[in-house]
């Protein structure tokens, strides 16, 4: 699939926190290869103005990309009470994982909690499988 | 036929909990029930659906080949690193050790990238903690900064920090305890403190609202760039200061948010000059902090060192700069998915160098691996001794009988055949 079909959909710019989620967790003691796995980690929870930004509807998949990689995962709520716009949360998983930068300033650890990306809508492209993340 | 082994109490080594008041049902030999255990207990003790193969190159072999396709890879290699360890029993740890000094590896673990520096401020006795036994019989104000235990540690609130009646907190949670929880979103441990005892603060900021805290605590206006309420964190210093036995549990929000532990340490210095406050690093991975404590008995550092005629230390002897860096030329992973956990970008170069996987099961490292060695499940079926998050050495026995060797077992060949 080629990147060029999805210039036309609104881009938004994001700042992107990870986070622990114990049914994830409890997927990957199962298989971390496995259907459930997937489904939980390969998400990304927006603000409902940024969902409405990037004109999409929830449960729809976006390309989240930067200069580290790049995934297709389904946008969810995030369902906190709060306004949060411009921030989003992804589950820590090979999918946060694709787009931390290896910039890590000499230190040895990496910002797995400050992460910068664009998101745009995947117009029904399908999630990034956990062998194609490479 | 079923057996219940009940007053048979086991350990589970989903996290650095150890909860070790698990029960088990087991069916011949294989276990079928686990009893006490959060959701994610259940499913490491039950084993995954996964479990990796013995292979090199990636056609199935015994073990003893893939022993020594492992130590030749090793031995050929000028700079190996061995990485992962906090899945692995303390006896295990030290033979991996005593491979990176044979081999002239580098050593690292996963606190390389977590809580590391927490453990080692610890260590050398300049940060003040407690038992997770303490905080049970004593604490009375639990703050949670940048940690989500329902979501980590799903045991941790009612075993140990919130809602148990310990020695000295009969009255329990409602009356006799006051749970904090600072983080930049409202975490499932955030609805559980309520508004009142939460604080959501600005990404990164951990700093600053720390020394907001220092100043409140100084009877002085806490300041704060991104305008937090005043009247708030005046609030928040007062709960702090009456505290009879505090203690903070810090996860890998705090961790990753400073950039050195120095406005932490002023804040406990602070907090124990009006009161009595504790720290517990939220560590992840069930024997993370044996490996901390194992590598710093060996070389006085608790992660990060590079084996030769001296043992070197530094952020360029992490298992990310290692890789950024490509100063490596062959790894050897254990019970530990680098691939999955380290951002893609570093762990790429895994796939290039010769790569050995020791595991339970599969992974995505494994899966890139020209050795995968299986190993038995840590606390199922095999025993040994790992320390706790809170630095409590807990032993491990065996539930059920394997064919597979533990990790212990393969390290100590993979050592004798170097
Ligand atoms: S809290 Fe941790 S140690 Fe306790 S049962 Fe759950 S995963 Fe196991």
């Amino acid at each position: 699939m080629g990147f060029g079909q999805f210039l036309a959909a609104p881009e938004i710019k994001l700042k992107l926190i990870t986070y622990r989620d114990v049914f994830q967790d409890s997927a990957k003691e199962s298989s971390r290869f496995g259907e459930e796995y997937e489904k939980l980690s390969a998400v990304i929870r927006l603000d409902p103005k940024d969902i409405s930004k990037l004109a999409i509807k929830e449960g729809d998949t976006v390309f989240v990309k930067n200069g580290s990689g790049k995934v297709i995962v389904k946008a969810m709520k995030s369902g906190y009470e709060e306004p949060h716009p411009g921030i989003a949360y992804m589950v820590n998983g090979p999918w946060s994982n694709a787009l931390v930068p290896d910039d890590t300033g000499g230190t040895g650890v990496p910002k797995f909690k400050d992460i910068e990306a664009t998101v745009q809508s995947a117009k029904g492209g399908k999630v990034t499988g956990i062998l194609d993340i490479f | 036929m079923v057996v219940c082994l009940s007053n048979n109490y086991y350990v589970c080594t989903g996290c650095a909990l150890l909860c070790d008041d698990i029960e088990v049902e087991l069916e011949g030999s294989s276990l079928v029930k686990v009893h006490s255990a959060c959701r994610k207990g259940v499913a490491r003790m039950k084993g995954c659906e996964t479990p990796l193969e013995c292979a090199v190159n990636g056609k199935s072999t015994d073990t003893d080949t893939a022993i020594k396709e492992a130590a030749r890879i090793l031995s050929n290699a000028e700079n190996p690193l061995i990485f992962g360890h906090g899945n692995s029993s303390s006896q295990a740890q030290r033979k991996a050790i005593a491979i990176a000094r044979k081999t002239g590896a580098y050593l690292d673990d996963t606190s390389s990238f977590c809580q590391g520096p927490i453990i080692e401020a610890i260590l050398q006795g300049k940060l003040r903690t407690c038992t997770l036994d303490e905080v049970k019989d004593r604490a009375d104000v639990i703050v949670f900064w940048g940690a989500d235990p329902s979501s980590s540690h799903p045991r941790h609130m009612s075993r140990y920090s919130y809602f148990p009646r310990g020695k000295e907190r009969q009255r329990g949670w409602e009356e006799d305890r006051t749970a904090i929880c600072i983080d930049v979103r409202k975490s499932d441990t955030a609805e559980i403190c309520g508004n009142n005892g939460t604080y959501i603060i600005p990404p990164g900021e951990d700093a600053e609202f720390m020394d907001a805290l220092v100043s409140g605590l100084s009877n002085k206006v806490p300041k704060t760039s991104f305008d937090f309420d005043k009247k708030r964190i005046l609030e928040l210093t007062n709960i702090l200061k009456k505290a009879k036995f505090g203690v903070i549990f810090a996860g890998l929000g705090l961790v990753y948010s400073l950039k050195d532990l120095e406005p932490l340490f002023a804040l406990m210095d602070k907090l124990n000059s009006v009161s009595s406050f504790h720290l517990i690093p939220m560590v992840g991975q069930y024997n993370m902090r044996g490996s901390n404590h194992n590598i710093f008995e060996e070389t006085g550092y608790v992660n990060r060192v590079k084996f030769g005629t001296e043992v070197l230390h530094g952020p360029e002897y992490s298992v990310v700069e290692a890789l950024k860096e490509k100063a490596v030329d062959a790894a050897l992973i254990i019970g530990s998915d680098p691939l999955s956990s380290l951002p893609l970008s570093v762990a790429r170069y895994l796939t290039e160098i010769p790569l050995i996987t020791i595991d339970p099961c599969q992974t995505l490292t494994s899966s890139k691996s020209d050795v995968t060695i299986p190993c038995a499940l840590a606390g199922v079926e095999s025993g040994g001794t790992a320390i706790r998050m809170d630095g409590v050495e807990v032993e491990m026995k065996k539930i059920i009988e394997t064919d597979r060797l533990s990790d212990e077992e393969i390290l100590t060949r993979i050592l004798e055949a170097l």
